[in-house]
């Protein structure tokens, strides 16, 4: 990135968005009622958020030769390395929610958490005993928690439905 | 009047049922409290989704027994360990940990406990007394005050919450505009959806509260591959038998320390989104300097535990005064039950007291009485504690992201409420790992419709803006917001910089003009009383030659409790 740093991208990339959201306000449909149109907080915001961003982006920029070495080696794959638990979570995560429809909340949240404790923790045959007894526990007992005792309809999914 | 809401709210809070969830919402604070990483308010959010079928007093005590546990248990891992279980302990370290090591824990955790005690009772009776009163206060607020107090709330906060402001400030005004998505609550005019259907009506309250802050909690808990998979804690906690005898002589021998403390606790969470992790190290530092022997602290000492616990529980009581009688959430914690009451259909503001006095009455008697409970069960709870520690961070992480998809799902009955989660956990981690504040951005989403309806109604009353600065209790919150936004320059530059000497004196000074404007006897007087405080600094610094003074040794930062 030669002579800008994070902070640089990070603000410019605030100001973009600050710039996208304000050109939005002026899609706000206007009411023949109301004193004060729907436009008019939203804009106070982008302005103070928009001076706030440029400030920081020339924060960032005068900066930027004293923080040149904050920045952490090893490229793409050293991000990956540092980020992984967080990006297994919210894979699985995603992918939890993807198959609710399927999967229903007992079943999808029971794969979920085995899967994500043999993710984070280890695949050895012991922590595989122990890690699908803590998902089928904890996660039982909650759904029985919430569907019998506080009456909340979880989804139940297409393989429970069919069943 | 006064004893037939207390009498009509113990009714509805002395039953059987809740007092178990009291108990049950004190035991799970207490273990969540000793646990580090597990912050109170995680807790408090894991403990939200059961009270949703709850009558609104009962789940709101539950949460308060939560919060008080949670409050004390932090001293637990903090005086056997060395590691504080939440900020709101870290002071209580300083001592607690050298005293145990002494091999006297269980008088450390004696004086810890029953300070949190003594200092969760006083700020108890403040809450019972002040918030009526400030209620009172509340009521002469117009439109144009409403909306510089949450100015000066989002100001304070970005300024408390660390080193650079801008990105605090940055973070402020991005809650402001989440809150703004989707309908528009005064002419139901829909905003920034982006023809996305469900984001029609807006983001939940609440999933984005929790994504912001324990989804991203947790993944940043988890995410050292190795450390996740170590016990909570190095070996080394034993449950120990508590000395109360000894530990209540300690502390009420040292009466003087123990109700500073309280108070300074009171009022650091009586201003908005000051929490407990300010108010321990404020007591701490103020008990080190008023006392004759500032070189035993660091050492063991008693009243090095009894400031910062006493502080900490009872800024509790402050937080939820200023929940109650403004509207305003004194803290995180307090910004997820202002969720919860909202849930319940019950919105706080200065006529909450008189219009639901059975509710807000059981709320002071539920805190209260969550003070005994956690004393109770101090010594239970210890054994439990011990037994936690051997868990690993992974185990918790993956349950809780689980729990946390149920109960937010549990909310609305609405898948998409748990893609926002979702999206607000990424949002959260990545502001996180780039240095913004979260506290700021929470505070801005759960105040953003209050300044906008407070706005809206402003400009609908008057076109005339200067009315931001003539009215007296708005020029008093704006004067106090600039103040709020050079403290973090004052905090880097004193003791180091000339300017610095300038700035108190300056902020009692200038503070007293609105006092003054607002007429009656009380008020003025308060003002004048400013305006002495002020006068009598700037002679002491004159007389001084204007020498530059050292200063605490901690910063105050704010961190989520």
């Amino acid at each position: 990135m030669g002579r800008i740093n994070r902070d640089v991208v990070i603000a410019v990339v605030l100001v973009v968005f600050t710039a996208v959201f304000y050109g939005a306000t002026y899609g706000i449909r206007k009411t023949s009622y109301g004193t004060v149109g729907s436009e008019v907080w939203p804009r106070t915001i982008l302005i103070a958020l928009g001076t706030l961003c440029l400030i920081y982006l020339i924060n960032s920029w005068r900066a930027r030769h004293e923080t040149q070495g904050e920045r952490g080696g090893g490229g793409l794959r050293g991000w990956f390395s540092t980020y992984r638990n967080a990006l297994l979570c919210f894979g699985m995560y995603a992918l939890f929610l993807a198959t609710l429809d399927y999967l229903g909340m007992l079943i999808g949240g029971i794969l979920f958490v085995f899967l994500l404790l043999n993710l984070l923790g280890g695949w050895s045959p012991r922590r595989l005993a122990i890690h699908g007894a803590i998902a089928v526990s904890t996660m039982g007992a909650m759904w029985a928690v919430f569907t019998f005792g506080l009456r909340v309809f979880l989804p139940e999914g297409e393989i429970l439905r069919i069943w | 009047m006064l004893i037939e809401n207390i009498l009509g709210a113990a009714e509805a809070l002395f039953t059987i049922q809740t007092m178990a969830l009291m108990i049950l919402g004190v035991a799970a604070g207490l273990i969540a409290g000793a646990i580090p990483g597990f912050t109170i308010t995680m807790a408090i959010v894991l403990t939200l989704p059961f009270t949703f079928g709850m009558p609104p007093i009962q789940g709101l005590a539950t949460m308060l027994g939560v919060f008080v546990g949670g409050l004390s248990g932090g001293l637990m891992a903090g005086i056997l360990t060395g590691i504080p279980g939440t900020p709101s302990s870290v002071a209580t370290t300083f001592d607690g940990f050298p005293m145990a090591r002494k091999g006297r824990p269980g008088l450390a955790l004696g004086i810890g406990v029953w300070s949190s005690f003594f200092g969760g009772i006083i700020s108890a009776v403040l809450l019972m007394t002040l918030a009526p009163q400030l209620a009172r206060v509340g009521l002469e607020f117009g439109p144009w005050d409403f909306f510089a107090l949450v100015l000066f709330a989002l100001t304070i906060t970005a300024s408390l919450s660390g080193d650079n402001l801008v990105k605090g400030l940055i973070a402020g005004a991005m809650g402001l505009l989440v809150a703004t998505v989707g309908s528009d609550e005064i002419n139901g005019v829909e905003r920034f959806s982006f023809g996305f259907e469900p984001v029609e009506q807006g983001f939940s309250f609440l999933p984005v509260l929790v994504g912001l802050f324990a989804f991203s909690q947790l993944l940043s808990d988890v995410q050292d591959p190795a450390k996740a998979r170590e016990p909570l804690m190095p070996p080394g906690a034993k449950a120990v038998r508590i000395e109360h005898a000894k530990a209540i002589r300690e502390v009420l021998s040292r009466w003087g320390n123990l109700i500073r403390s309280s108070l300074i606790g009171v009022f650091t969470g009586i201003l908005p989104a000051a929490g407990g992790s300010i108010s321990n190290i404020l007591a701490y530092d103020q008990a080190k300097k008023a006392s004759k022997r500032p070189q035993d602290f660091g050492t063991g000492t008693p009243d090095g535990i009894i400031a910062p616990e006493a502080a900490n529980n009872a800024t509790a009581g402050g937080a939820l005064i200023t929940m109650m009688a403004l509207g305003i959430p004194g803290d995180i914690v307090t910004a997820i039950m202002l969720g919860a009451l909202l849930i319940h259909d019950v919105i706080p503001s200065p006529t909450f007291i008189t219009d639901s006095p059975t509710l807000a009455y059981g709320i002071f008697m539920a805190f209260f009485f969550a003070n005994f409970i956690m004393l109770g069960l101090q010594a239970v709870c210890l054994r439990a504690f011990v037994m936690v520690t051997r868990m690993r961070m992974y185990v918790l992480t993956a349950v809780i992201l689980a729990y946390c998809g149920i109960g937010i799902f549990a909310l609305n009955n609405i898948v998409f409420d748990m893609w926002t989660l979702l999206i607000f956990g990424v949002l959260g981690l990545a502001m996180k790992v780039l240095g913004f504040p979260l506290a700021p951005m929470i505070l801005g989403v759960v105040l953003g419709h209050i300044a906008e309806l407070n706005l809206n109604r402003a400009l609908s009353t008057s076109d005339d803006l200067t009315l931001f600065f003539t009215r007296p209790w708005a020029l008093f919150f704006l004067i106090l917001a600039v103040y709020s936004s050079v403290f973090p320059w004052f905090q880097r530059d004193r003791g180091k910089k000339r300017w610095t000497l300038w700035f108190l004196p300056a902020m009692s000074i200038s503070m007293a003009p609105p006092l003054f404007l607002m007429g009656g006897v009380a008020r003025p007087i308060v003002g004048g009383l400013l305006l002495a405080v002020g006068g009598y600094l700037l002679w002491g610094h004159a007389r001084n030659g204007w020498q530059l003074e050292s200063v605490a040794e901690h910063d105050v930062h704010l961190e989520e409790t």
